[in-house]
């Protein structure tokens, strides 16, 4: 029929006139806005690149796991900034991961009282802000008493609204640093070996512990105690290790959010685990523990997986608030660094570039859990 | 589900249902009633001392702040002495009536919305414009005949309220259009809508307020700059828009395609085959999903403070910024978190009240 | 709100419009008067004595009474001012956004903000330096005290720069914590977060006047890290726009000097004690044509606003909560460094 060739050519034709008007307009906003860009930076009088990152910053801020000092370019800070913004999305991914999967399964129990605790829970901490939860925190943390009056565990452990203070390896920084990374590596090896869970942890744990005693007894300097115990001098504690509250806070909001996140994930996978399963289970005549750990967890992840990684996506993005209270993640470094230098767009770019790397990363690490766990139930 | 296939099959007597539900469940073993006492007296425990601290020590008056010792539970007069200042923000003072109506027109709207009846995109659309429009005539005031007020006035829970209410207005109708645009048999179309999609949900919502707020006027002519807050309406829509445009696609996926081929053999076009057919299928089957965001949404408010936003946050935090007020810091923010809680805790369970009553209307 | 100054300013700028309207040569200004409003940068939350919100949640301050004057210079009305909460961060990019007019907030000129950020600067109308305040517990008395301590600082400030030199310099180990709002930098003091508060002069003056019950609780440490004069930041480009806004402080300035205060500024301009005065004043022309602004601005901002120690003793001074000396801040010939240029 020559009509309906003639409409689909027609349909054809328009469609093509859509795309290319769209690839048009694009094309006219983008070189719009780098025009417009261009008009105002010069009219500011700002010169653009990246020549910028690699003056001093001639200025402080709270936390860092490597050396700083105010002489470091901007580069440097950025990069410590990045650090920053990875260590507590990576402590806050795990701890809530954990304490989400405790959670969850408590909501799921039998016993009535494990459930309505966790059901308490979640629901409190998953209906609030989380940067609500976060400022309201830090307002308590920053009322407990000064370093002066600290409260303290047996003399080692301290608590002050400075932060927590905790007996650590008498060895430096970048010793702990590459114990750290060691010991992360040892869990990568583990997981790639396919090393049973028990086992696994089990070699890992005295692994790491392993090699803390060795890198004290070779690094910790001569005639000192391995061990370096916080104790107060003047103004602040020193030796052990320092949590700055504002750490601290940050990662205690951020776990208590996202764990109620997770638990409802948790609770959501377990609960489609078909019931026939649970029942067969019990017809065999095997222990409840057995029934969860081999049957209903098992079937479970995968259909919680792919949402868990969403959440430690959204736990990684979190970490942004920190500038609510003075934590010097990548966002508040940013957010400084523009006005002391002015460089707005190729700050901006940076950030998002760091996010979209990390976002990638994490979303590759989904792909890969999810096809490892597929594999396995073949 | 399986609560529900529990009290369907047994239910001699509620009484006896729970009794022996509980002998089940809480006093199985040992080993439970072991938990079973211990988890509820801990609960219980602290419950007592919320209520001890909150009601029965607290102190209630704004007068009376002097009675608030250490000694003393709650410091309720910072309250009743603030909350003006927490809920209206720097809203001229004589003038908080029209703000207290402006609120209520929102959170009216967003409880009608929760009636079937009013679920149609004509009703839906013309239940938000009113909505919308009465807060924003209220509080803008010129075009009423009342004293004009600003926007940069505007503060504390009813701008909260209208961040809201003004994301989920603009980015409904965006969301449908990327959804759409994310399903078109055009490449470039579809690419187009994938990356910005992609783009924005890799980006904390943060960065993208912080990029409208602050990057955004470098890129634009002078001309096309306008007010700091509608660049981040505009962008937290985007946003919205973004996380929804997929609430959507789950939706269209739910719809099987022969619909639309049947659609077309009648010779109808794409536009009545979506309105009529297909988008009102998408919408009730999308709709829990939708509320979970509109939800999120509320609660990602919360974030503008950072930007500089005088939201019910910043209110508070202005609250007890002043000596007198200082040591109080707690019921403010008790205050701010129980509305936050209560209008989240509220439309998350009636969320998953049609979650569970759709799924039993899907079998 | 109607004050009798907004209705005696108001009948004036009405009187002032007739005699055909004066063409603003700054872009800015011809901006700002067909908007018909004057965007100040404001405060997240009260940077006390010069950007602070009161009781009636109305923004008052040193800093908002001299952009409220340079509304009425350049609108008429002190009320067309419309403040904009702005972070200390945030200032400098809503500046070049278009979001703010101009900067009127204790910001320090720079050499890398004059250059590198595109800004420019008016007259100085203010000078203060840097300095520490610690908690009286700790018994110090210099920043030498602060040894292994924790100081807060505002993050994005040039105080933010200045310490940390300062800190490297006398080499004291100390750890920094910096906090986005001034509200929140205050909580963390006060909560003892940190030992030492690195601020502005004045600001840390009024703090501490704000904790009248205790004056010991806290002390400004003897360090000097900086003085800094302190003036209006405006986007690069129009100079036209700064010669108003210098005008407008040296008006402020020659008020004072020549004793033109709020309640007698009608009957001066009715009988000009000097022909300086009378210029001022507009009753000689010239002072308005050349900026191109109405003839009589000035007498409408000084009946709206008072003279600059007006100003000052309403927002920082002797009618103030904080009763602070005005030292430096004072006319030349009262043993200050404030002095205006030359009206001809």
């Amino acid at each position: 029929m020559a009509t309906a060739m003639e409409l689909r050519t027609r349909a054809k034709r328009r469609k093509l006139i859509i795309q290319g008007a769209l690839i048009v307009l694009s094309v006219i906003v983008v070189l719009g806005a780098i025009q417009s860009a261009r008009v105002n930076l010069a009219a500011l009088g700002i010169t653009s690149g990246f020549g910028f990152l690699e003056r001093g910053t001639g200025w402080d801020y709270s936390f860092s796991l490597i050396p700083k000092s105010i002489n470091d370019p901007y580069s440097k800070t950025l990069f410590i900034g990045f650090l920053n913004m990875m260590f507590v999305g990576f402590i806050s991914i795990i701890l809530s991961t954990i304490f989400g999967f405790l959670f969850g399964t408590a909501r799921d129990a039998s016993n009535i009282a494990l459930k309505t605790a966790a059901s308490v829970y979640v629901q409190i901490f998953r209906n609030i802000p989380l940067i609500l939860q976060l400022i309201f925190l830090y307002s308590v943390l920053i009322h407990f008493p000064g370093p002066r009056q600290a409260m303290s565990i047996a003399d080692a452990v301290f608590l002050s609204n400075r932060g927590v203070m905790i007996p650590g390896l008498n060895v430096p920084p970048s010793v702990a640093l590459g114990l750290l990374i060691a010991s992360l590596l040892l869990v990568a090896v583990l997981i790639l070996l396919k090393t049973p869970l028990m086992r696994g942890l089990l070699y890992w744990l005295g692994g790491t512990v392993f090699g803390c005693i060795a890198a004290a007894l070779i690094f910790a300097p001569a005639g000192e105690s391995i061990f370096s115990i916080p104790a107060l001098a003047g103004l602040r504690f020193r030796g052990g290790i320092t949590v700055p509250i504002e750490l601290a806070a940050m990662i205690v909001s951020i776990v208590l959010y996202g764990s109620a996140y997770i638990a409802e994930v948790v609770r959501g996978g377990l609960n489609q685990v078909p019931r026939g399963l649970t029942e067969a289970g019990q017809a065999l005549g095997l222990t409840p523990r057995y029934i969860w750990s081999r049957i209903k967890l098992p079937m479970a992840l995968r259909s919680i997986i792919p949402p868990l990684v969403n959440q430690w996506i959204f736990i990684m993005k979190a970490t942004t608030i920190g500038v609510a209270i003075g934590f010097s993640d990548l966002f508040m470094l940013v957010s400084t660094s523009i006005t002391q230098s002015g460089q707005t767009l190729e700050l901006i770019a940076i950030l998002m570039l760091a996010f979209l790397l990390v976002n990638f990363a994490i979303a590759q690490f989904g792909n890969w859990l999810n096809a490892r766990m597929k594999l396995k139930a073949h | 589900m399986t609560d529900m296939i529990t009290t369907l099959t047994a239910r001699p007597s509620r009484m006896q249902a729970f009794v022996k539900s509980m002998k089940r469940n809480a006093f199985g073993t040992p080993l439970d009633a072991a938990i079973t006492i211990i988890v509820f007296s801990v609960l219980a425990y602290w419950a007592w001392l919320l209520v001890d601290w909150a009601v029965l020590r607290a102190v209630w008056r704004a007068e009376d702040v002097g009675d608030c010792t250490e000694e003393a539970g709650a410091c309720w007069s910072v309250i009743a002495g603030r909350h003006r200042l927490i809920l209206f923000g720097l809203y001229p003072f004589e003038q908080h009536w029209r703000s207290t109506l402006a609120c209520l027109a929102i959170i009216l709207t967003v409880i009608f919305s929760c009636f079937p009846q009013a679920w149609s995109g004509k009703r839906l659309t013309l239940l938000w414009g009113v909505g919308f429009a009465a807060y924003y005539l209220l509080m803008e005031g010129s075009l009423l005949g009342l004293q004009q007020v600003t926007t940069d006035q505007w503060g504390g829970l009813a701008l909260t309220l209208f961040l809201f209410a003004s994301v989920v207005l603009l980015g409904m109708p965006m969301g449908l259009g990327l959804a759409l645009m994310r399903r078109s048999d055009m490449p470039v179309v579809r690419g187009f809508a994938t990356l910005i999609i992609d783009f924005i949900r890799s980006l904390p919502l943060l960065t993208t307020l912080f990029t409208a707020a602050v990057v955004v006027p470098i890129l634009l002519p002078s001309w096309l700059e306008g007010d700091k807050i509608w660049r981040v309406i505009i962008a937290f829509a985007l946003f919205f828009a973004c996380y929804q445009a997929e609430v959507f696609r789950g939706g269209f996926q739910a719809i099987p395609s022969g619909q639309f081929e049947a659609g077309k053999a009648l010779g109808l076009s794409y536009w009545s085959i979506l309105g009529r057919i297909v988008l009102p299928q998408v919408f009730r089957h999308a709709l829990p999903s939708t509320i979970n965001m509109v939800v999120v949404t509320f609660k990602e408010t919360a974030i503008v403070i950072i930007i500089g936003f005088f939201d019910i946050l910043a209110s508070a935090k202005a609250a007890f910024g002043t000596g007198e007020w200082a040591p109080h810091y707690l019921e403010v923010y008790v205050f701010v978190g129980a509305i936050y809680w209560v209008f989240i805790f509220s439309l998350g369970q009636y969320g998953e009240y049609l979650k569970g009553r759709m799924s039993i209307a899907a079998r | 709100m109607l004050t009798k100054a907004t209705v005696v300013s108001m009948a004036a700028a009405a009187i002032a419009m007739l005699p055909g309207a004066v063409l603003a040569e700054s872009p800015t200004v011809k901006e700002i008067q067909e908007r018909g409003t004057m965007l100040c940068s404001g405060h997240n939350g009260s940077y006390f004595g010069f950007v602070e919100v009161n009781d009636k949640n109305e923004w008052k301050g040193l800093d908002i009474d001299i952009c409220r004057a340079l509304t009425t210079a350049i609108l008429g009305d002190p009320e067309k001012a419309q403040i904009v909460p702005l972070s200390w961060a945030q200032r400098f990019p809503a500046l070049q956004s278009g979001d703010v007019d101009i900067i009127i907030k204790a910001t320090g000129w720079t050499m890398g903000r004059d250059t590198e950020l595109g800004l420019q600067f008016s007259l100085p109308y203010f000078f203060g330096g840097t300095q520490f305040m610690a908690h009286g517990e700790l018994g110090i008395t210099d920043a030498t005290g602060l040894e292994g301590g924790t100081i807060c600082v505002e993050a994005g400030t040039t105080i933010e720069r200045i310490s940390a030199n300062y800190m490297s310099t006398i080499g004291v180990e100390h750890t920094i914590v910096s906090y986005e709002s001034a509200a929140e930098l205050r909580a963390a003091y006060l909560a003892n977060r940190c030992d030492a508060f690195a601020g502005w002069g004045p600001n840390l003056a009024v703090l501490r006047a704000t904790e009248i019950d205790n004056p010991d609780a806290h002390i400004i440490l003897s360090d000097k890290l900086s003085s800094e004069p302190i003036a209006a930041a405006m986007r690069q480009g129009d100079e036209d726009f700064v010669d108003v806004v210098n005008w407008m402080l040296a008006a402020l300035l020659i008020a004072e000097e020549e004793g033109v205060t709020k309640a007698n500024v009608a009957e001066m301009a009715a009988t000009p004690p000097n022909p300086r005065v009378a210029r001022l004043l507009g009753v000689e022309p010239g002072m308005g044509e050349r900026l191109g602004l109405r003839e009589t601005w000035a007498r409408e901002m000084i009946a709206a606003m008072g003279n600059f120690g007006e100003i000052y003793d309403r927002n920082l001074g002797k009618d103030s909560a904080y009763n602070l000396d005005r030292g430096l801040n004072n006319l030349w010939s009262h043993g200050g460094v404030l002095y205006a240029p030359i009206l001809d």
